[in-house]
C-alpha cells in the first residue's frame, strides 16, 4: 500500500506544473501506469480523491492510462504482449525478446482551466 | 477553455531527486550501496548477520540501515557485529523511500565506509518502485517460498541486479523448482545474476561475500579516487 505516497507525489507535481502555467485550476491529471509498476490503480484512484479533498485540486479527475507489458523481438522486431514473460516471439519463434514497456509510472498530461 | 499541457515526468520525481543526492554522496565517497528486498521471512536480516560476521575478518568497513514497520529488533540483532546499524521504523509505510534513508544518514556518518547495506521492509511490491540511490537492488528469494515468485512479482525481479536463492540447503525438503525459478527470473530480467546462499549449511554466504567485494572493486575501478 504505497499508493497514498504516490498520490501525494502526483498531486505535488500537478500543483507545481499548474503554478508554472499561471496558477490555473487543474481539471484532469493524466498518469501512465505500467502493468508491472507495482501500483494498484483502484487504490491509487481512492488515494488521489482523498489527497485532493478540500485542497485547490478538489474535484480534479485522475486519468489513468494502463500500459501493458510489451516485448520486442531482437530478431524480427515484432512487438507483442508476452504470456507470463515468455520471450518466445510469436512471429518468428526467436527467444531473444526484451521488454520495451510496462514498468512506467509517470505523469503524462494536465488539463488546466 | 480547458487546455491540455503535456508533461513527461516520473511520478516519483521528488524521491528520485533525493535518491540522486544519495547516489552522489555514495559516489563521492566510493561507497557501494546495496538495497536488499524480499518478502517477510525470506532471510534478509539473517543474511546480513552472516555477512557482517564474515566481513569482520576483512578490512572492509560497512554499515546497515534497516527498515521495518515497527520495532528496533533488526537493528538490535545487527549491532552485535561491531558495525553501525540504524533502524528506520516506517510506522506503517510498506517500503523505504529516499528521504527516510537520507534522514537516517544524519545519524550514520558515511565517512570511511566501504559498503552500506539497506535492508528494505519485507515486501516484494512497493520497495521496487523506490530508488534509494543504491548501486544495486538485491532480491532475496528463499526456497521455502513459491518458485513462481519471479512471475508473480516481476517488478522487483526486473529491477534487481542480483537474486539470492536463499535457504538453498532446504531444497531437498521442498517442492521448490530451482531451475524454473531461475529461468523465470531471467525471463523477466535476462541480466539478473543468481547466487545461492544458506546461513546454516553449505554453500554458506561465501559467493555472496565475493559478489559484494567484486562490485566494490568494480565501482572503485570505474570511479574517481576515494576521498572522505
Amino acid at each position: 500500500m504505497h499508493e497514498l505516497s504516490i498520490a501525494q507525489s502526483i498531486v505535488d507535481s500537478a500543483r507545481e506544473h499548474a503554478a508554472l502555467n499561471g496558477g490555473r485550476r487543474v481539471l484532469r491529471v493524466g498518469v501512465r501506469v505500467g502493468e508491472i509498476s507495482g501500483v494498484a490503480v483502484e487504490a491509487l484512484e481512492f488515494c488521489f480523491g482523498m489527497t485532493v479533498k478540500d485542497t485547490d485540486l478538489d474535484g480534479a479527475t485522475l486519468d489513468l492510462e494502463r500500459i501493458p507489458v510489451r516485448f520486442r523481438c531482437a530478431a524480427c522486431a515484432h512487438e507483442f504482449h508476452p504470456v507470463e514473460f515468455l520471450t518466445d516471439c510469436p512471429a518468428c519463434g526467436w527467444t531473444g525478446a526484451s521488454m520495451i514497456a510496462g514498468d512506467e509510472l509517470g505523469l503524462s498530461f494536465l488539463e488546466l482551466e | 477553455m480547458a487546455e491540455r499541457v503535456e508533461v513527461r515526468q516520473n511520478v516519483l520525481k521528488e524521491n528520485d531527486r533525493i535518491a540522486g543526492t544519495l547516489r552522489e554522496a555514495f559516489e563521492a565517497r566510493q561507497i557501494l550501496c546495496l538495497n536488499l528486498i524480499s518478502s517477510p521471512g525470506a532471510g534478509k536480516t539473517s543474511i546480513l548477520e552472516g555477512t557482517l560476521e564474515a566481513l569482520r575478518a576483512t578490512p572492509l568497513r560497512v554499515a546497515v540501515v534497516t527498515g521495518d514497520i515497527q520495532t528496533e529488533r533488526d537493528a538490535d540483532r545487527l549491532r552485535g557485529y561491531g558495525f553501525p546499524a540504524l533502524q528506520i521504523t516506517t510506522g506503517g509505510t510498506c517500503h523505504l523511500d529516499a528521504s527516510m534513508v537520507q534522514r537516517s544518514l544524519n545519524e550514520l556518518p558515511l565517512s570511511g565506509l566501504d559498503v552500506l547495506f539497506i535492508e528494505n521492509v519485507g515486501n516484494l511490491v512497493c520497495p521496487a518502485s523506490y530508488d534509494l540511490g543504491e548501486d544495486a537492488k538485491v532480491v532475496v528469494l528463499s526456497v521455502a517460498e513459491g518458485d513462481d515468485k519471479p512471475l508473480k512479482y516481476p517488478g522487483i525481479f526486473r529491477r534487481a541486479r542480483l537474486m539470492l536463492l536463499h535457504k538453498i540447503d532446504l531444497l531437498p525438503h521442498t517442492r521448490f523448482n530451482r531451475d524454473a525459478a531461475v529461468a523465470d527470473a531471467r525471463r523477466v530480467n535476462p541480466e539478473i545474476e543468481v547466487v545461492e546462499t544458506s546461513c546454516v549449511a553449505e554453500p554458506g554466504l561465501g559467493a555472496w561475500i565475493r559478489w559484494i567485494e567484486e562490485r566494490l572493486a568494480d565501482k572503485r575501478r570505474a570511479g574517481r579516487p576515494a576521498r572522505t
